[in-house]
């Protein structure tokens, strides 16, 4: 049995790797619900997202530059993919989907592997979080707190953009009936671009956090992409408050094994999955009948 | 019987022979050859899941990695010492696994199923690497893997790296193709493309479809297994990667490039995945780029040429024998109204299991009490009637009174929320549309449900398969075509819904009267003692119409129909009694003239029974 | 110049043919009723001209200007509003939510307050999610809806159907009260006497061919049409 320090401190992990997850399946999950497609590059997005934010430390030593720089860059990414490939698939069916975003993480990964070689870069820890902060009796480091704080704030944006703004509005509607939304006078094909371009820098802004603290390489973003399928199928497909709260258990999940036998932390996540869809598929917020 | 086509097969065998002498010419090697032939065989089974049933794994890696792994630590730690049956036991393990994962995944369809099967082949990765390395070396994998003998003692043949290894594998990829090719073409295999076309239609028609995409799951993660245990006896060692998610997608990858569909694609682009790989990388400036040129290539196929190499190369080679279909159908003009009388004793009908002994007096279909609520919404409420055996009967009323929530619930397409119905005094409520398929009901939807790529003989068959093979089989060594009854049944039905022109046409390209008459025959050809027709006559024309009528009047003759319409004229004419149902209820029943005289069905029709005028 | 203008429309579903060569006009303020049995391509009349099917041949022209072939944002924004027979509310949205968004993009749109005013069961239900209200306040919400952009044509897709006398009564009072304002209304109905109390013309289509044009008073004149078409 882990020692209470022990645990505590792999709570807060959890809670870093769970915002974290949250924040990358929101993406996923609101693409998934208006557009109808599965994006399989997003962990792809997310390794491009740590990435800008390691060229931009090249030229700079301020971090915050490298955030907005990086998610201008992802916006622009997000946008052309969007024109580019993923609007030609609207109307193909699921498989296809799969496979051209597939293919295009595949592209991604690549190119970035040919541009910057495959050995492991180092993104620093910002000087305004570098150190440990005590909390009581546990010890933990200060950035990974900041890191929480970010990404509950960013999230909390995200919330305010879906439901109290118009493209909210819009976004929400058409994740439920995108025909009806056209004959209220809006262009909808418009609102799918938005959609998706918000999704791709919620990866990316993710990865540029996480950067920090993990290893960045061409291929970081392929278990990222597995657990965020996994949290979005807890959460309920679709649906961003399944998202946030399946990423918050999906990391905990994982942390918590960890402090039991780090052997088992992936594989525990996978078992409960397997477990809630045998009792309950549409997951914690999802609509049954859209299975 | 038709005898399969063998020139796929003997042209493979050539393929194999000359391999050896002119691949070493091109950049390979004999290592390379082997890797090709294991993917191919890994891709046979994914082939068959993913090109025949539809469904797209993204975690085959897994059994891959499972049968690896079984047959070496079998081998590595002497529990086993024959690699023969290492393998058997790698494959086993392979397919027991599969059987577990599938169980689970195959109730879901599309995205849900590829993410399932993704998420698994990683729990198989984080297993093998972790918890189990003491079994699987972990990081290290197993090295020490023996390679096979022929024979015992001393005089066994030791079947070494390079030629003879390469044989092992052209070996076991050729039976392996050639089990792939008979499933394809089986009656099971027919199945399987029949779930990928339209799963609701092929469940409908009276085919376990969960049983089968299972039983597809299972027989690609069996060729997963065979195809990992090879590896390890190749390479002579068991690596970790072989359960990475690189694994499952690269197997993806080749089989789009070379064609989906088409078995062979994936061996074809296995070889040039790994010969790009081989190399590429020895030219300096392009050298690690040749993934990326994949990927490029990739999409370029996903978008644009959907079909892959293999698949392109299919499509080209047989256009002549299309544009011909389609010609043909083009000049017999869109519509070939029936008007000359017909001699109906001349005319085969299809045949009708006789599943049920029916006494004389039974009815063939009894609705008791049926109702169906949704929340607070009662969709139909209390309604009961009897159809007569061998007569026809119709089911009026406005809209929104419920007619096609009845029908649904008549095949038990949709439970009751209370009542039941009887086919022939049994009760079939709660069985479900497959079983009562089986036990001689049908449908012909009101909205064609066909299986468009397939050619017209092809929809038939699928339909004529049903109730004869029961709801699962897995027949698989024998012809699609072998089964002579069934030949027989096709015959029939196309004959009757006057289709025998169009039978080798594939029914995309048929005319809308054309479809909505092999809409009809597809249920026929299930051998129906009770077919319900949905709005038979929806979207037709004046002169389609009148042969439409025909037909079903013929077909009437010798089984009972119940037909929901709109075409008054048609329903006066056809039906022998009518039930009315208004608001979800059964409002009157009667014979023609007399649903003609009751004010109340008048009133239903033109303003609602409650409604004078309003204020 | 008619306000719209239907000259021989052909429409397709998939490849079945369900509407043949239909023509119909509808003057400004008018109150034109189209009515037959299910399956006469009623529903499919009104989707065509709302631009939800491209017809496969013919003109559609509103205001003289030619409209066939235009997605739906667009007509919508010349002033058409389409109330769908299944309602199409949103769910997951807010009865207040459902308006909002539909007032987006409408540069005449009413104040919540004045739809209020008009529909006060929607004022109570306000915040009650789109999935919660029964089937009377849903029609009155999608009607609403056409009402806050200030549509000057409504095409109001079988509006009483499935709902209590009661209430077909207030819709009735309701869409007399729209007609009476002047604006333009289509409506498709099976329930013809509810249809004919406020109809100023009538068309009746059966398979899909237009089969009657005249005033109300002229159908109740021809009970042969009535049986024929629209009875049994």
């Amino acid at each position: 049995m882990p020692s209470l320090p022990l645990l505590l401190s792999q709570a807060f992990n959890g809670l870093a790797l769970g915002s974290m997850l949250a924040l990358v399946s929101s993406g996923l999950t609101i693409i998934l619900g208006t557009l109808g497609v599965l994006n399989f590059a997003h962990g792809a997005l997310f390794m491009l997202g740590a990435y800008a934010a390691y060229v931009t430390l090249q030229g700079s030593d301020s971090f915050l530059l490298a955030l907005l720089v990086g998610s201008v860059f992802m916006l622009l990414v997000g946008v052309l993919m969007e024109r580019i490939l993923v609007r030609l698939f609207y109307s193909r069916p699921p498989e296809d989907q799969i496979l051209v975003t597939f293919g295009a993480g595949i592209v991604l990964v690549e190119a970035v592997r040919a541009i910057f070689g495959g050995n492991s870069q180092r993104v620093p820890v910002p000087s305004w979080g570098e150190g440990i902060t005590q909390l009581g009796f546990l010890i933990y480091p200060t950035y990974r707190l900041e890191l929480i704080g970010i990404i509950t704030v960013t999230l909390g944006v995200l919330w305010v953009v879906l439901y109290r703004t118009s493209i909210g509005l819009v976004v929400r509607a058409g994740i439920e009936d995108a025909g009806m939304v056209g004959i209220l006078g809006i262009n909808v094909r418009r609102a799918f671009l938005l959609v998706f371009a918000i999704g791709v820098v919620a990866a990316g802004f993710a990865g540029m956090l996480y950067a920090p603290i993990v290893s960045v390489t061409p291929d970081m973003g392929g278990s990222f992409l597995v657990e965020s399928f996994v949290v979005i199928v807890i959460g309920g497909l679709g649906s961003f408050p399944g998202a946030v709260l399946g990423g918050l258990i999906a990391g905990e999940i994982i942390s918590i094994t960890s402090a039991f036998d780090s052997a088992y932390s992936e594989v525990m996540l996978y078992a409960v999955m397997a477990l809630l869809l045998v009792v309950r598929p549409q997951g914690l917020f999802g609509t049954e009948g859209r299975v | 019987m038709r005898r399969l086509a063998l020139l796929p097969e003997l042209a493979l065998i050539v393929a194999l022979a000359i391999m050896p002498f002119v691949f070493p010419y091109v950049g390979g090697s004999y290592d390379l050859m082997e890797r090709v032939l294991d993917w191919g065989l890994l891709g046979l089974g994914f082939d068959l899941l993913f090109g025949w049933t539809g469904l797209l794994s993204f975690g085959q890696a897994a059994f891959f990695g499972t049968g690896g792994f079984v047959a070496a630590w079998l081998l590595v730690n002497h529990v086993i010492g024959s690699v023969w049956i290492a393998l058997f036991l790698g494959t086993v393990a392979a397919g027991l696994f599969g059987l577990l994962v599938g169980y689970l995944a195959v109730r879901r369809i599309g995205i849900y199923f590829a993410m399932i099967t993704l998420a698994f082949g990683q729990m198989a990765y984080f297993l093998e690497n972790s918890p189990l390395s003491a079994y699987t070396g972990g990081e290290n994998g197993l090295p020490g893997v023996p390679v096979p003998t022929i024979g015992f003692g001393d005089s066994a043949y030791v079947i070494a790296t390079g030629l003879p290894m390469y044989w092992l594998l052209a070996a076991f990829f050729l039976a392996g193709f050639i089990v792939a090719r008979r499933i394809a073409h089986s009656p099971f295999g027919v199945v399987l493309r029949a779930i990928k076309e339209n799963t609701a239609r092929a469940a409908m028609i009276g085919h376990a479809v969960p049983q089968y995409k299972l039983a597809a799951f299972v027989i690609a993660a069996l060729y997963a297994g065979l195809a990992g245990g090879l590896l390890g006896v190749i390479q002579s060692y068991m690596p970790p990667d072989a359960f990475a998610l690189d694994t499952s997608a690269q197997l993806v990858v080749q089989t789009v490039i070379g064609g989906v569909g088409t078995l062979i694609g994936s061996t074809v682009g296995a070889a040039i995945w790994l010969w790009l790989r081989d190399n590429l990388q020895m030219i300096p400036q392009v050298g690690a780029l040749w993934k990326l040129i994949l990927g490029v290539i990739f999409v370029v196929l996903v978008t644009v040429l959907r079909r892959g190499i293999c698949g392109e190369i299919r499509y080209r080679a047989t256009r002549g024998t299309r544009a011909a279909a389609e010609a043909a159908a083009q000049a017999d003009g869109a519509t070939r109204p029936a008007t000359e009388l017909r001699d109906v004793r001349a005319m085969p009908m299809p045949l009708t299991a006789p599943l049920i002994h029916a006494a004389p007096g039974l009815p063939a279909l009894r609705a008791i009490d049926l109702a169906k609520h949704y929340g607070g919404i009662r969709a139909v409420d209390g309604v009961s009637f009897e159809v007569p055996q061998n007569s026809i009967h119709a089911v009026i009323g406005p809209n929104g009174a419920g007619k096609s929530t009845l029908f649904k619930m008549l095949l038990d397409e949709v439970h009751p929320t209370a009542g039941e119905v009887r086919l022939f005094g049994q009760r079939i409520t709660g069985m479900g549309a497959t079983r009562t398929a089986q036990l001689g009901i049908a449908k012909s939807n009101q909205l064609n449900q066909l299986f468009m790529e397939l050619t017209v003989r092809e929809n038939l068959r699928i339909a004529a398969l049903a109730r004869r093979r029961g709801s699962f089989r897995v027949d698989i060594l024998r012809g699609a075509d072998s089964i002579a009854e069934v030949e027989r049944q096709i015959e029939a039905a196309m004959t009757t819904v006057e289709l025998n022109e169009r039978a080798e046409t594939p029914v995309h390209v048929l005319a809308y009267g054309e479809k909505r008459r092999l809409e009809i025959g597809i249920a026929l050809a299930t051998g129906p003692n009770v077919l319900l027709l949905d709005e038979p006559l929806a979207g037709m024309s004046p002169t389609e119409r009148i042969s439409t009528r025909a037909l079903i009047r013929e077909i009437g003759r010798s089984r009972t129909l119940l037909i929901v319409e709109h075409d008054m004229d048609a329903i006066f004419d056809l039906a022998e009694r009518i039930t009315v149902l208004y608001d979800g209820r059964w409002l009157a029943e009667g014979t023609p003239e007399e649903i003609q005289r009751n004010q109340a069905v008048q009133d239903a029709y033109l303003g609602g029974l409650h409604e004078h005028e309003p204020a | 110049m008619s306000l719209l203008e239907i000259e021989a429309i052909n429409s397709f579903y998939g490849d079945s043919h369900i509407l043949f060569d239909v023509s119909l006009h509808v003057e400004q303020n008018e109150v034109v009723a189209l009515l037959g049995r299910n399956g006469a391509g009623k529903t499919t009349t009104l989707r065509t001209i709302m631009g939800v099917i491209a017809p496969g041949s013919g003109t559609i022209r509103l205001d003289g200007k030619p409209i066939q072939g235009r997605p739906p944002y667009e007509i919508a924004r010349m002033g058409m509003q389409l109330v769908p027979e299944e309602r199409a509310i949103f769910g997951a949205l807010t009865v207040e939510e459902n308006l909002r968004l539909a007032a987006l993009t409408a540069p005449s749109a009413w104040p919540l307050a004045r739809i209020y005013e008009a529909f006060p069961r929607l004022a109570e239900r306000r915040r009650s999610g789109g999935r919660s209200l029964s089937g009377g306040e849903q029609q009155m919400l999608a009607i609403a809806r056409a009402l806050i952009r200030d549509a000057r044509i409504i095409l109001l897709d079988e509006p009483f159907e499935g709902l209590a006398p009661l209430i077909v009564r207030d819709l009735v009072r309701v869409s007399r009260e729209l007609a009476a304002q002047g604006r333009t209304i289509v409506v498709v109905e099976q329930n013809v006497v509810a249809a004919l109390s406020f109809a100023d013309r009538v068309y009746v289509l059966n398979n899909g061919h237009v089969v009657f044009e005249g005033t109300p008073d002229d159908l109740h004149r021809d009970p042969a049409v009535m049986k024929a078409h629209l009875g049994v």
